[in-house]
């Protein structure tokens, strides 16, 4: 039996609805299934008040072990650093955030609020916004860069916005079950079984990206969505192509440009009017390129792709 | 008007020294949003209009020693010869340019 603990700081219980979401295993299944006892949930947990409390006080002090604490949203500072916009059973989330990390095996940020800062932390940043131990790319954090669990593993980090159900389910049951060991962390301390490959391995539309057909418009099944719309596909880790959503789709799949809300500097360019659905270029070349590609050879490679285009990549195969 | 009809009256009308935006050319994504806004509020369905605020030319125009063709566009049909730019959808010529470019 492994005991989790899941609290909320800065966050829109996105990454709850979504882990309530899971199936094969489901929320339910974690508990029947793979041993998991879940002490204290925000929309599950039964207790309120000083009960909830005592839970807490009860894994700080060892009374209770502490085997995973998830965490999900952002740490909140505000105001001048006192964490007191976001106090909970008592006292500022980010003393209880502290502390039981410090008491728990193994501490699982979920969704990219808690895992960077995501939205609550892009400028200006009123709330004083960070990620357990980055905020965007910078190493520290809430915990600090140093900051190890009595596993000795740093936070294990599940970004997304939010994350896939199956993300957090398989690496929950991991740690439950005592394949920790079998875990690899990317230096942003994501698991590399999800997060080596790209948002676009296994999107429909790579097709159209090699022939450098480009998507005009919403809705279009034809073309790729990276050239005009502004999708982060080919730049951002995940495997939402790979492990589908609700089993069947994924937004690029549904014709919505991938937001790229796995990397740590999600929203990207803090959402300023112009740069959302919209590739950002400069002089007509993308100001982002497709991870590892570089300007010289993205133009050599388009002009012979689009030269070689057949004819069918240019219309809506998908018409019935 | 059918599309080599139009693309035929494009380029006369190219040829007879239309004088079009050619610079500056839209450097930045602004810049880009700037003359599609002016495409949608300014040119609608207007031919010429729509040449004009755009920068059409007959020729390849380089601009920061890259040369931009229809021909390597983004927005560029290759068999259709024809520029997708919802704000344009005009035929052209692999080697017509404007300022509009991108790849």
């Amino acid at each position: 039996m492994a005991n989790l603990l899941w609290l909320q700081g800065g966050a829109c219980s996105g990454n709850t609805m979504s882990f309530l979401n899971a199936e094969e295993p489901s929320a339910c299944d974690l508990v029947t299934d793979f041993g998991i006892n879940i002490l204290w949930q925000p929309s599950l947990g039964l207790e309120l008040g000083d009960n909830v409390k005592t839970i807490l006080q009860k894994c700080i002090s060892g009374e209770i072990k502490l085997d995973i604490f998830v965490f999900e949203g952002t740490v909140i500072n505000a105001p001048n650093g006192t964490g007191e916009w976001n106090r909970f059973c008592g006292r500022p989330m980010k003393e209880w955030v502290k502390e039981l990390s410090d008491a728990a095996d193994f501490v699982v940020a979920i969704g990219d609020c808690a895992t960077y800062g995501g939205i609550p932390a892009m400028a200006p940043n009123p709330t004083e916004s960070v990620g357990m131990q980055f905020l965007k790319r910078a190493k520290g954090g809430s915990l600090g860069a140093g900051f190890k669990s009595k596993s000795g593993l740093p936070v294990i980090n599940i970004p997304g916005c939010p994350a896939h159900p199956d993300w957090v389910t398989q690496i929950l049951v991991a740690v439950a079950t005592g394949r920790a060991g079998d875990l690899t962390l990317d230096e942003f301390h994501r698991p590399k079984t999800f997060f080596s490959s790209f948002t676009q391995t296994g999107c429909t539309r790579n097709m159209h990206f090699a022939y450098k057909v480009s998507t005009t418009a919403f809705g279009q099944r034809k073309g790729c969505l990276f050239y005009d719309l502004g999708c982060r596909g080919p730049m951002t880790h995940s495997p939402c192509n790979r492990i589908l959503w609700n089993r069947h789709s994924s937004k690029t799949r549904a014709g919505m440009p991938c937001l790229g809300c796995t990397e740590p500097e999600f929203p990207f360019f803090d959402l300023n009017p112009g740069t959302v659905f919209k590739t950002q270029t400069v002089m007509g070349v993308p100001k982002d390129m497709p991870t590892g590609v570089d300007k010289v050879g993205y133009i050599k490679l388009t002009a012979a792709a689009k030269g070689m285009a057949p004819a069918w990549a240019e219309e809506d195969i998908f018409v019935v | 008007m059918d599309m080599e009809a139009l693309r035929q009256d494009i380029a006369t009308r190219l040829a007879a020294g239309l004088e079009t935006e050619v610079w500056p050319r839209a450097g930045t994504s602004e810049e880009v949003n700037a003359i599609v806004r002016r495409l949608q509020v300014e040119a609608g369905d207007d031919l010429v209009k729509k040449l004009v605020i755009s920068g059409f030319t007959d020729h390849t125009i380089e601009a920061e020693d890259m040369p931009q063709p229809c021909e390597t566009c983004m927005y560029y049909k290759v068999h259709a010869r024809f520029c997708d730019l919802p704000e344009l959808m005009l035929p052209v010529e692999p080697e017509w340019s404007c300022r509009l470019w991108r790849i």
